[in-house]
């Protein structure tokens, strides 16, 4: 008998299904992954296994089966649950120490020489023993993952369940959380359950569960997983009834092309394709309205951005050149969105030149002009939610003093060419967060813009809006000749720019091709790349 | 129930209390809405100001006008303008009072004739109208009675009670003071109960009860002793300023004051228990509770209108809220002091017991351990 076993799990929300009938078996020592997308139903299922969250069917934890939270009461002392969010179970106002303590108290544990021992050692793996009276508040956000790992640690349990513990950390702290929990894994023989949406974990894990909208698509381990999508896995075609990412095109039936070594995300493509659900392709039509764009379209030296002492943006030198897709790649609080800010002037700058369009930005009125030129697409999509989707766009098109026949003509055409025409009438809430990213781009480029800032555009989209989102941008780079300068904490997208600057910590510490990159590390898994840069530069 | 999780949880509270600074609000708050409301409300009015047109200029008239100069509920004065100028001033809002005393008014009155004194009253605030239309007639009817006093009439015609009219016994900071402690004490202690429990929610930390053995009965306590802690030592700081500063007299009990407000207390941070679940964001918690407190807390307090003149809807609202209850308890022990001689101090207070029971129960009962 399984140490863990999940039965038919099935939960939703209202009219929205989570998860549907999910069901899987762990054991003892293992750790077991869950890969997809935001949405996929990793946190709810995780929440259910871990008894803060209704559901219907049945979990059974070394032979106690429940049905509900209550149910699951008796096993809390047992279960470690690190929700998703970074430092989200922390007290901004509490210590280091602090943290320890008061998880150590709500738990009743006594705190003997043992606990004391066990602390220590916690603290020195999580590398946090130099820092014990440091408010949760002042600790980087890989700092903050670790000491909620520690916290989640401290009474020992035997089934570990972590949400996204890694996402948004920069690489050396995701390696380091890795190896806290391998620490823990041998010495504690505990089951852990992890979610991730980097692929490149994946490798890590005994088991790997991929989820896509609230279903497990498949199981097993990485190398059977990668085993069972090669028959379907050719090199880049054109064809029917197929998909095409990446530089490898996906299909049932059989192709006269040569095969194509799959990664895990190959595998959302497949089910995908076997479930019918072939995505509608994306089609950019020309521009309306040409104009003469510059060699270099955005010019940035030594900009800088502080608040109080913290230096969120540090003398970063940085060019955008004509028809160009640049990434601005880094973890969470590295500086990216200050960046953006700064050019777009929501934030003022402190110190440094901006070029735009070959002009220098001294006043908000140079901006003022500039505006018309420029197309934004914030984190999270700056939607209104009480607008349907034409509403908003509409509203957009008036910001942009488009006259209204004009503006409904270019809505229609582009609704129809980005494939989310079918929604126009909904509301932002009541579409799959892949449209909702479409027609943020659409809002965005309505008024044809040369050059595109896009803030996090593809995070909490599912692999395969992904994909084709990348796709979007791509034509419209080569139909339009725009610059796009991109956003992202998921360093395996580097690949799919023209050129990156990564930042650390406010400061700039690569700006390359990606190629140039692959060559200089001997690899061409971005992860790697990036876990090598951060450490030349520790 | 381990007292060891319970002290552990109950540090950290504290801790976050004063280092987030919310402290202050706890004691600030109440002081602010006491001073505030505690001058801001004046339901006498004093100095208003009045405007006389003498068009008979007699030795009677201007008896009539000394009563106005002397008085300190008017700031009067006779001028020379025609009825139509000062009316325009009332419209202007240049003065609140326009009297004007009719030619051949002594004539009329040693004839034995009846004369008729014009009073327009600016009336865009009722509750400030009615209290100067009461001045006026007061000081009029005062006047005529001392002139039929002096002619000898033997059954006046006009009686009156002016004591009613002027409200002179009565000082303001009496009638409201007491009134704003019922309402301070709704409002606070609910608000940072609330605030206490939906800040878990909205940071995320709220997982750290989910998803340990923490019972329920042990995280109440520990989120609620420091709220009920913490104001109980207001029940001490509103007595200080409503005896010191404000000088109302306090002829009661001060255990009866401090028990009935320690379970009005904790009516009110189970009312604070109640919004937090169902809400998850602490700006929203804000306003609900606010909205809960305040308006009940003001409208039933007694201040502005006595329970006992409330009729239908009105009436049975304000036996619903424990505001009354406790304002009888409150305004016995400053104004009146029978204490527990009374059955209905003695009632009233059996009922804030039940109360705070009950909405603790039903908090208690309505808080999950799980994500909604």
């Amino acid at each position: 008998m399984a140490s863990l076993e999940v039965d038919r799990v099935h939960i939703a929300y209202k009219n929205v299904v989570a998860v549907k009938e999910a069901s899987f078996t762990a054991d003892a020592g293992q750790i077991v992954g869950f890969i997809g997308a935001d949405g996929a139903g990793k946190s709810s299922l995780f929440h259910a296994i871990a008894g803060v969250l209704r559901f219907r069917g049945e979990i059974r934890y070394e032979g106690h089966a429940y049905h509900s939270p209550k149910e699951a009461e008796p096993l809390k002392p047992y279960i470690g649950l690190m929700p998703q969010g970074l430092g989200l179970v922390l007290y901004p106002q509490l210590s280091v120490e602090e943290h320890l303590k008061f998880f150590a108290n709500i738990r009743d544990i006594p705190q003997d020489k043992a606990f004391q021992e066990y602390k220590k050692k916690l603290l020195h793996m999580a590398g946090l023993e130099e820092f014990p009276d440091r408010l949760a508040k002042n600790l980087s956000g890989g700092m903050k993952q670790k000491l909620s790992l520690i916290c989640t640690l401290i009474h020992k349990p035997k089934l570990l369940i972590l949400d996204e513990p890694t996402t948004g950390v920069d690489p050396l702290s995701r390696r380091e959380l890795w190896e806290i929990l391998d620490q823990n894994r041998k010495e504690e023989g505990s089951l852990t359950l992890f979610s991730t949406a980097y692929m490149a974990e994946a490798a890590k894990m005994d088991k790997i569960h991929l989820m896509d909208e609230g279903e497990i698509i498949a199981q097993g381990s990485a190398k059977e997983l990668i085993g069972s999508a090669r028959p379907y896995t050719y090199q880049e075609t054109h064809c029917q009834e197929c998909i095409t990412f990446n530089r490898r095109t996906y299909s049932l039936k059989p192709l006269s092309v040569p095969h194509a070594e799959p990664t895990l995300e190959s595998l959302f493509f497949i089910n995908a394709l076997k479930k019918g659900k072939i995505p509608p392709p994306v089609e950019v039509l020309p521009r309306e309205t040409q104009i003469d764009i510059p060699q270099i379209v955005m010019e940035a030296k030594g900009l800088t951005k502080r608040f109080g002492d913290f230096i969120a943006d540090d003398h970063i030198d940085m060019q955008l050149r004509r028809g160009e897709i640049l990434g601005l790649l880094g973890a969470n609080g590295a500086g990216k969105t200050t960046f953006i800010k700064m050019l777009l002037g929501l934030y003022p700058i402190d110190e440094g030149e901006l070029y735009l369009l070959g002009r220098k930005i001294q006043s908000p009125k140079d901006r003022q002009q500039l505006k018309s030129f420029i197309g934004y697409m914030s984190q999270n999509f700056a939607l209104y939610k009480d607008l349907t989707i034409r509403e908003n766009l509409l509203y957009f098109a008036n910001m942009h003093r488009l006259p209204l026949a004009k503006a409904s003509e270019r809505i229609e055409r582009l609704a129809k060419s980005l494939g989310f025409w079918d929604y126009m009438d909904n509301f932002p809430k009541d579409v799959p967060m892949g449209i909702n990213q479409r027609f943020s781009l659409a809002a965005a480029i309505l008024h044809e813009p040369v050059v595109l800032f896009l803030d996090e555009p593809t995070s909490g989209v599912d692999t395969i809006a992904r994909a084709q989102f990348w796709q979007l941008l791509h034509k419209l780079k080569r139909i339009w000749g725009i610059s796009i300068l991109v956003t992202t904490h998921y360093m395996s997208e580097a690949q799919y720019c023209d050129r990156v600057v990564v930042l650390r910590r406010g400061k700039k510490i690569a700006d390359a091709s990606p190629k140039e990159l692959e060559r200089r590390f001997g690899t061409d898994d971005f992860e790697e790349v990036f876990l090598r840069l951060y450490e030349e530069r520790r | 129930m381990r007292a060891g999780v319970i002290k552990g949880y109950m540090q950290k509270e504290f801790k976050d209390l004063v280092r987030t600074r919310m402290i202050y609000l706890v004691y600030l708050l109440p002081t602010m809405i006491l001073l505030l409301f505690g001058y801001g409300i004046r339901l006498e009015v004093t100095g208003a100001r009045t405007i006389i047109i003498d068009q008979d200029q007699s030795r009677f008239s201007k008896e009539l006008i000394d009563k106005f100069t002397h008085s300190k509920y008017f700031n009067a004065k006779v001028l020379l303008i025609s009825p139509n100028e000062g009316l325009h001033r009332i419209k202007q809002a240049k003065t609140d009072i326009l009297l004007i005393i009719p030619p051949h008014f002594e004539q009329d009155l040693l004839h034995g004739q009846k004369s008729e004194i014009a009073a327009f009253i600016d009336g865009a605030f009722p509750l400030r109208a009615t209290t100067m239309q009461g001045y006026v007639e007061g000081v009029i009817l005062h006047a005529a009675k001392e002139l039929a006093q002096r002619f000898g009439l033997r059954h006046p015609l006009i009686t009156l009670n002016h004591r009613a009219l002027f409200n002179q016994a009565m000082r303001d900071e009496n009638a409201i003071v007491p009134g704003l402690i019922g309402l301070i004490l709704l409002v606070a202690p609910a608000l940072l109960s609330a605030l206490l429990i939906v800040k878990e929610k909205e940071m995320g930390t709220i997982f750290n009860f989910y998803s340990s053995p923490i019972k329920k009965s042990e995280f109440l306590i520990a989120k609620l002793t420091p709220v009920f802690l913490l104001h109980s030592i207001n029940i001490f700081i509103l007595f200080l300023w409503a005896t010191w500063w404000f000088e109302v007299p306090f002829r009661g009990s001060f255990w009866l004051y401090w028990v009935a407000s320690e379970l009005y207390v904790l009516i009110s941070l189970s009312i604070g228990l109640l919004v937090s679940i169902v809400t998850n964001r602490q700006i929203v918690a804000v306003v609900l509770t606010l909205i809960i407190t305040i308006i009940p807390g003001f409208l039933y307090s007694g201040i502005l209108m006595p329970i006992s003149s409330m009729v239908g809807e009105s009436y049975i609202e304000a036996h619903i809220f424990p505001v009354m209850y406790y304002n009888h308890i409150i305004y016995d022990t400053f104004l009146i002091g029978q204490g527990l001689a009374s059955m209905k101090n003695i009632l009233y207070l059996a009922i804030l017991t039940g109360y705070g029971a009950l909405l603790l129960f039903i908090g208690a009962l309505l808080l999950k351990k799980e994500l909604r």
